[in-house]
């Protein structure tokens, strides 16, 4: 019994650290990183909304306004379709104007899509344009 | 002639090097950790995208996610929130640091089909609490 003894613990002590199972556990924790990861980006339109209280003295009555009414697209209360939205911002030449001059006024009637929205949001933002929603009085 | 028998015998048995396999491994873990972001999205939220075509790969880093499923319910970096009035809390408690425009993208997905009443309040939130958004869409074939 004792001799039993003696050689397991001497085994025991000479034994050496088990790394024959480190590349596997490295490679588990690569596939964990493989699908806890995003490595496609989403695409997106970039707009920054100017926020603030509605100014009669500094706000032009020629600011460009932009109407949704459901389906619809309005151009300064011309019914265009977005394509035609498009080409009628870019003839502003936004891009080569002061920031200030570049706000398009944004108004939505009451049940318009997001779809519709986003249309516009993106058409006038494509166009170097500030987009300032327009806020119905209550 | 006979004596190619063996030899073609002994190529057969040559191992294949795997000692420098688990250092590979390791390597590329690092790899992932220094290049990659853990998602915060919901992965279970039920949103259709919009369509149009002059959406963009999101250049910017997102500070924060807000989200709003076909439901109408408002999510923010994947936890439930009751109002826009919350988003715009969470928005500006998030944005209290930054120092440059490029830390203020907020990113915000949007189902399709919500209307006005919906989404408006969550988008001027966003404007108010000063974050530029970064509305998430698919691009027009």
């Amino acid at each position: 019994m004792s001799r039993k003894r003696y050689s397991r613990e001497k085994k025991h002590r000479s034994g050496e650290i088990p790394t024959g199972s480190f590349s596997d556990i490295a490679f588990l924790l690569i596939i964990y990183f493989l699908v806890a990861t995003t490595l496609v980006k989403v695409k997106t339109i970039t707009a920054d909304l100017p926020s603030g209280e509605k100014s009669s003295e500094t706000q032009s009555d020629k600011t460009p306004i932009v109407n949704l009414r459901g389906e619809e697209v309005f151009f300064n209360d011309k019914k265009v379709e977005m394509k035609l939205l498009n080409e009628r911002l870019a003839a502003l030449d936004l891009g080569e104007k002061e920031p200030g001059d570049r706000v398009i006024m944004l108004e939505s009637a009451k049940g318009t899509p997001y779809e519709n929205y986003f249309q516009a949001l993106a058409t006038i933002s494509a166009n170097d344009g500030v987009v300032a929603i327009v806020e119905e009085d209550e | 002639m006979s004596r190619r028998v063996p030899q073609r015998k002994k190529r057969k048995a040559i191992p294949v090097p795997i000692a420098s396999m688990g250092d590979i491994a390791f390597l590329l873990i690092i790899f992932f950790l220094v290049c990659s972001e853990v998602s915060k999205d919901k992965a279970n939220l039920q949103v259709t995208l919009p369509f149009s075509e002059h959406v963009e790969k999101v250049k910017a880093q997102v500070v924060a996610r807000v989200a709003v499923d076909e439901n109408g319910e408002i999510y923010f970096d994947g936890a439930r929130v009751e109002n826009a009035k919350e988003v715009e809390a969470e928005v500006r408690s998030v944005l209290v640091d930054t120092v440059s425009d490029d830390q203020r993208h907020v990113q915000f997905k949007c189902d399709s089909s919500l209307t006005k009443e919906v989404f408006e309040p969550v988008l001027k939130a966003i404007a108010a609490a000063g974050g530029i958004i970064e509305a998430v869409g698919e691009k027009n074939e």
